[in-house]
């Protein structure tokens, strides 16, 4: 049987009662501390990445091996930079320096070009 | 009636011989004896050496489109020409492992495994069939070098002896070294004893990292001690001839294992080449264990240039072994 639309009840609005929540308790000031912080932190600790690539590649530039004008923000470690493994561990070594942070071993690995340097770099929170 | 050895080592030495050849010699290639099992093949090329572009366009002949893309994709005529000569001197040694006719380098087909470690593809082997060899490159810009083994992984690195560091060494060692390699080196009171051990720890970390060929992450360098102790032959009956017993043992030991037992199924050994370089070189082994002493690695080294001539090294002042139980063939 079908039933008239119009005769169905319909709600054509909602009203809801929202209450501001009390914001003297202890709990709710302990955790709008804790949201605040959090919040912070994640706004302004990820760097800006034209930044990262100019600090990346002054770094990069400061190794004696390294011919100046080959680096630019696509160069890759080994074919265009003529750098070998121990000569990349270093790199890495000096952008932790630079940056203040560690790299953890398996991200090490994966980093041979500028690019991804600056990528993984400037995708961590703890970059400085 | 010659023996096929004997044979073999003649027209070795008639080759030699033809070294202005290069036009006439431009297609033929010796062929050599496969490594025997716990035997290493350790060939090398001295860039500086090559210097006609005929031969150079002769290597760049045999590599594969993929290869020759790489090859003019990077920036350098120095970089470019030590990529050429690593790919030439490649697949010219491992073509001349077939001994019953001439295998063209060009039809050598390789790819990677896993971990992105280079292997020879065995799946395109249709006609001849090579017997699972193993190899193993490394370069620096004034060296390169191939190991080959029959049956046993193969990890091999070569640095420079001058080589400088740009931080310092006892903080690059405490940020990436075992906790044994660091007080081995902070003991090293002079600071060019210690970058030549730093050097030398370095070759042997990364030949086994990528005799294991899993890549750096998976065997960070944190994870594993290698050791070099002298060991005394106290005049034992049963050590075969011709070791170099002066030479320090070499182990490796896990982070997991007992300092004291280290992993007996790697086997290292360490030379200088040329008075310029530090060359590593780590195999799988079943070691048998034979009382006090390991059964060594038989080693032959070949310095060598693709189509034109082979010198074959022994232990003379180009070849020196300062690590490992080795005997090294002429």
């Amino acid at each position: 049987m079908a039933a008239s639309r119009s005769t169905l009840p319909l709600m054509k609005y909602l009203r809801v009662r929202v209450d501001a929540l009390p914001r003297n308790t202890p709990l709710t000031l302990a955790s709008n501390l804790l949201i605040r912080r959090f919040s912070e932190e994640v706004r302004g600790c990820f760097l800006d990445k034209s930044e990262v690539t100019d600090r990346v590649i002054s770094c990069v530039k400061n190794f004696q091996k390294v011919d100046p004008s080959k680096v630019n923000p696509n160069a890759h470690f080994q074919n265009d930079l003529g750098l070998d493994s121990l000569d990349s561990v270093e790199i890495v070594m000096a952008l932790e320096e630079e940056f203040g942070f560690e790299i953890p071993d398996n991200e090490a690995d994966k980093i041979n070009s500028i690019k991804l340097a600056v990528d993984f770099i400037a995708s961590h929170p703890q970059a400085k | 009636m010659i023996s096929l050895r004997d044979k073999a080592r003649l027209m070795m030495n008639i080759y030699c011989f033809g070294r202005n050849l290069v036009t006439t010699a431009a297609s033929y290639l010796p062929p050599v004896q496969l490594p025997t099992q716990r035997e290493v093949h350790f060939w090398y090329i001295l860039p500086d050496e090559v210097k006609s572009t005929t031969l150079l366009n002769r290597y760049l002949e045999i590599l594969s489109p993929c290869e020759k893309e790489n090859i003019f994709r990077m920036r350098g005529e120095q970089l470019r020409k030590g990529a050429l000569l690593a790919r030439a001197l490649v697949r010219t040694t491992l073509a001349r492992y077939q001994t019953n006719f001439q295998i063209d380098p060009k039809s050598l087909k390789f790819m990677k495994n896993n971990y992105g470690k280079p292997e020879l593809d065995w799946q395109y082997a249709d006609d001849w069939s090579l017997p699972h060899l193993h190899f193993n490159i490394s370069h620096t810009s004034s060296l390169i070098a191939c190991g080959v083994t029959v049956g046993s992984p193969i990890g091999i690195d070569v640095e420079e002896k001058q080589r400088r560091l740009k931080n310092d060494i006892l903080a690059f060692a405490q940020r990436f070294f075992s906790p044994h390699e660091i007080e081995m080196l902070t003991h090293i009171a002079d600071p060019e004893l210690r970058l030549q051990e730093f050097i030398k720890l370095w070759t042997l970390k990364e030949s086994y990292v990528k005799a294991i060929g899993r890549g750096f992450s998976a065997s960070p360098f944190k994870t594993f001690t290698i050791r070099l102790r002298d060991h005394h032959v106290k005049g034992d009956i049963h050590a075969p001839p011709l070791i170099t017993s002066k030479a320090p043992d070499i182990t490796v030991v896990e982070a997991s294992d007992d300092v004291k037992n280290p992993s007996n199924n790697w086997q290292f050994v360490l030379l200088e080449l040329a008075g310029s370089h530090y060359a590593a070189i780590c195999i799988e082994q079943n070691s048998v264990n034979t009382g006090n002493g390991r059964i060594p690695i038989n080693l032959t080294l070949r310095k060598t240039i693709p189509y034109v001539e082979d010198e074959c090294i022994s232990a003379t002042d180009s070849a020196v072994v300062i690590g490992g139980l080795t005997r090294l063939s002429d």
